[in-house]
């Protein structure tokens, strides 16, 4: 370790300016329009010239060795320009027109997908998983993989009827924030902590793990003179908060964890406002490597929405339209008590109106 | 090492046409006992169907409070690699633009000093760093610093700001998003590497309603960018979308939520009074249509993932503030809310769960915000108003 | 300036050795704590540079569970050492 360099803090990101490709510096704020050309490939032109964007997928948990491929070929044909996007694909950046194969040519090589943009399925916004995570109730990475494998044509085409987002979250923490996709896959606990009363005292606050709660499930207690917790079980949702608090109260049951799967969340103001997911299935076993009931569960979902939805209209957009009854008449999933709301405000879900459809 | 891994598993993950996460990691793991240990791991806790990493971690680097994740692993005898396997978030630039030489010098850095394996980028925007030893940090951060590079936030701090790419590579930019982001990162140093709040603060810049930051869902602050006057109308292009047999009635007239546009022809008609500038036809329509001159952004706070009392979009604070350097306004605002928030907020308390608490009207009046109908989709229906004014007695006049 | 840095710096670490084992203590728990004891004699950025000197020489470190704190030096739980 070098000791004779100045230690510097608080110095900040670099600067992005220096990471602009000439023809977006030159560009900067008086963009005109963008084209479409093809699937991943879109072109933005302003009075200084044109820009070629290459978009391609990435596994987002990525080696030295991917990121050093990418800037190979950002070498190679960008002039060194590359940047990613909050839905971790990366974007080679070219005013040639001309290195636009030559781009999807060296991607294809590596094996990777060009794509993800208009009426595509994007990548994946995902967390850590097993891979990372202390709390994770199954792993991310994985059901990315099993379900763009499934979805993978979707991604590299525009046939949708729009845009669609997919989000996988490990627990409900939400890190990925899955709450506002189209199609979101969450891990779920379904059983209480196991409170470890031999290291709680040390290790947790009292007040800070009572108080961490939703449901005021959780009181203290003593055992053998020692100060603890216990949890009230009928009260317990396994959210999961304590063991943020707490590191004594693991949720972790590899009998009992698995996935649910959320629909209809979106982001933009397009047409209608922001929304929220709703449930669709309260329930799939954790079955890896490959997750086949999830990855059919998804597949069901995109190929119901896509036979059925009109031009432009997003998956939550669909449903409100057709109803949320004929939503599970189509895929065929069970409605179950899971799908009623007990949380707060759960009544605002409530139907309060004679308009259904019969 | 690579040869005698044993993950069977794991190797299921390998076929497919997505790239695969298992075949990359591999791709290390001969150099890198963390990436070896890693999958070794990790195929365990595919064969368990549960996770073994400890929670939580006194780790980072002196003086800074966040930026490194600590992270253990629950079997350090049976995956050595991965007994230290902690994180560090590298703040990345505005609009995650690179270039090869300034991304191959930080891979330099992760070789020597880390695993060699990166998220590209964390749900926050960091560059993620994933997994390395307590006695590599501060190597790993001196090396950082030296060319150039700091560590984002993490814990009870402001998190890593981040954005769009806006004005760099964007016709539908309100507003510079790269040059906010960078000014409030730097700007706010301190709360970003030092946590001093309540519990996390973290704030997305979209450049229009678009938002392709999420910042409506996943910041408790969110700066959307938005004009006040007219969509600007290309009448030529605008028939050329027609003359291409595109289905501009079904497309983008019937779609309009408040029904504003009418066509004639080749001609398109724009009620702006009532566009609530949702972007849809602007969208479908790039060449013809275009936002207005008189922009700005609004100012959405409160957005959250379900910990601890539901999830929540952020709410309409400010529908309309102009952004231009030095940002005084804006600097106000935001200092105003963490110093009512400091004061008065719980511990793990986050600012969209607080308002809810101390409610709009108060947190209005404490941070100095008018209260607007634009606040609200609409005003209360229930009668259990707190009157504070009222007359006293004839005799003692009135009282405010 | 009434109170030094340095003094606050003192004064908030012998409030964290106090309360170690009891209770986490936020940097707005410290906040407030001087705020209660000086009043306006110390400015919210005194604070926050007490709290700096205490950080940067090592005798108080940043912890986290779910929230950050300002605690005492120790061996990580978790660790593997």
């Amino acid at each position: 370790m070098a000791t004779d360099v100045e230690r510097k803090t608080d110095i900040g990101p670099p600067h992005y300016e220096q990471f602009l490709h000439p023809v977006m510096k030159a560009n900067y704020g008086k963009w005109l329009y963008h084209d479409s050309i093809a699937p991943g490939v879109l072109s933005h032109t302003g009075p200084e010239g044109t820009i070629y964007t290459v978009r391609a997928a990435s596994p987002r948990l990525a080696s030295t060795n991917f990121i050093r491929n990418m800037t190979k070929i950002a070498t190679d044909f960008c002039d060194g320009y590359l940047r990613f996007t909050s839905r971790n694909n990366v974007e080679f950046l070219t005013d040639k027109e001309e290195n636009v194969d030559k781009i999807k040519a060296a991607l294809a090589e590596l094996k990777i997908p060009v794509g993800g943009t208009n009426n595509a399925i994007s990548n994946v916004v995902h967390t850590q998983g097993w891979v990372h995570c202390h709390s994770a109730a199954t792993d991310a990475s994985g059901l990315v993989k099993v379900v763009m494998d499934e979805l993978a044509d979707y991604f590299t085409s525009e046939n949708l009827p729009a845009k669609t987002r997919l989000a996988v979250a490990c627990c409900l923490n939400m890190c990925g924030a899955v709450h506002a996709s189209d199609i979101a896959i969450l891990g779920v606990h379904r059983t209480p902590p196991v409170i470890d009363h031999s290291t709680l005292p040390n290790l947790c606050e009292i007040p800070t793990t009572v108080a961490s709660c939703p449901n005021n499930a959780i009181k203290p207690t003593s055992i053998e003179g020692k100060t603890t917790v216990k949890v009230d079980e009928d009260k317990c949702m396994y959210c999961g908060n304590c063991f943020t608090v707490c590191p004594s109260m693991p949720l972790s049951d590899p009998l009992n964890d698995g996935v649910s799967i959320w629909v209809g969340g979106k982001i933009s103001n397009a047409r209608t406002e922001p929304m929220f997911t709703k449930l669709a299935v309260p329930y799939l076993p954790n079955n890896p490597p490959r997750w086949p009931e999830v990855t059919d569960a998804v597949k069901k979902i995109v190929d119901v929405y896509a036979a059925n939805a009109r031009p432009f209209e997003r998956l939550g957009e669909w449903i409100d339209r057709i109803s949320w009854a004929r939503f599970f008449e189509l895929t065929g999933f069970e409605f179950t008590k899971y799908h009623l709301d007990d949380f707060r405000w759960a009544g605002t879900t409530y139907k309060r109106s004679l308009q259904n459809r019969y | 090492m690579a040869d005698d891994l044993k993950i069977p598993l794991l190797e299921e993950l390998e076929k497919g046409p997505w790239p695969s996460f298992v075949t990359d990691i591999k791709s290390v793991a001969g150099k890198s006992e963390m990436a070896a240990d890693l999958l070794r791991q990790l195929e365990k806790s595919y064969e368990d169907k549960r996770g073994y990493w400890k929670h939580g971690g006194l780790v980072g680097v002196r003086g800074y409070g966040g930026g490194v994740i600590g992270r253990y692993s629950a079997l350090p005898e049976e995956f050595p690699g991965v007994s230290h396997f902690h994180t560090v978030r590298v703040n990345q630039p505005s609009g995650w633009v690179y270039t090869a030489d300034a991304l191959n010098g930080i891979m330099d850095i992760w070789d020597e000093h880390g695993s060699g394996l990166t998220n590209m980028h964390g749900s926050t925007g960091d560059m993620v760093l994933l997994g390395t030893r307590t006695e590599e940090l501060e190597p790993t951060f001196l090396a950082l610093t030296q060319k150039g590079w700091d560590l984002g936030g993490s814990g009870s701090d402001m998190r890593t700001p981040s954005c769009c790419i806006g004005p760099a590579r964007c016709e539908y930019a309100c507003f510079d998003t790269l040059a906010l982001t960078y000014n409030l990162t730097q700007e706010y140093q301190d709360e970003l590497h030092r946590p001093m709040f309540n519990y996390k603060f973290k704030i997305k810049v979209s450049g229009c309603p678009n938002d392709c930051t999420a910042a409506i869902a996943r910041s408790d602050m969110a700066i959307i960018g938005i004009w006040k006057d007219d969509i600007k109308v290309n009448q030529e292009e605008f028939a050329k979308y027609v003359d291409s047999g595109m289905d501009v009635q079904g497309i983008v007239v019937d779609m309009c939520p408040t029904s504003c546009i009418s066509v004639d022809g080749k001609t398109i008609d724009i009620d702006d009074s009532n566009c609530v500038k949702c972007m849809h036809c602007i969208n479908k329509m790039p060449k013809a249509l275009a936002v207005g001159d008189e922009k700005g952004a609004a100012i959405a706070l409160g957005a959250k993932a379900p910990i601890v009392d539901g999830a929540l979009f952020g709410s309409i604070m400010v529908p309309f503030i102009e952004l231009e350097e030095p940002y005084e306004e804006l600097h106000d605002l935001i200092e105003r809310i963490w110093e009512f928030w400091d004061e008065h907020g719980k511990a793990r308390e986050r600012i969209g769960e607080f308002i809810e608490r101390v409610t709009l009207a108060r947190f209005c009046e404490e941070v100095g915000l008018d209260p607007i109908p634009q606040m609200v989709t609409h005003p209360r229906e229930n009668p259990y108003i707190f009157y504070e004014e009222y007359f006293a007695e004839e005799g003692e006049g009135s009282e405010e | 300036m009434a109170v030094s840095v340095e003094q606050l710096a003192d004064e908030m670490f012998a409030i964290v050795e106090e309360s170690a084992g009891k209770r986490k203590l936020k940097a707005g728990d410290l906040q407030k704590a001087m705020a209660a004891k000086h009043g306006d004699e110390v400015s919210r950025k005194d604070v926050k540079a007490g709290i700096k000197l205490l950080i940067d020489s090592g005798r108080c470190v940043y912890g986290y569970f779910g929230g950050s704190s300002i605690e005492l030096p120790r061996t990580e739980g978790a660790a593997n050492e």
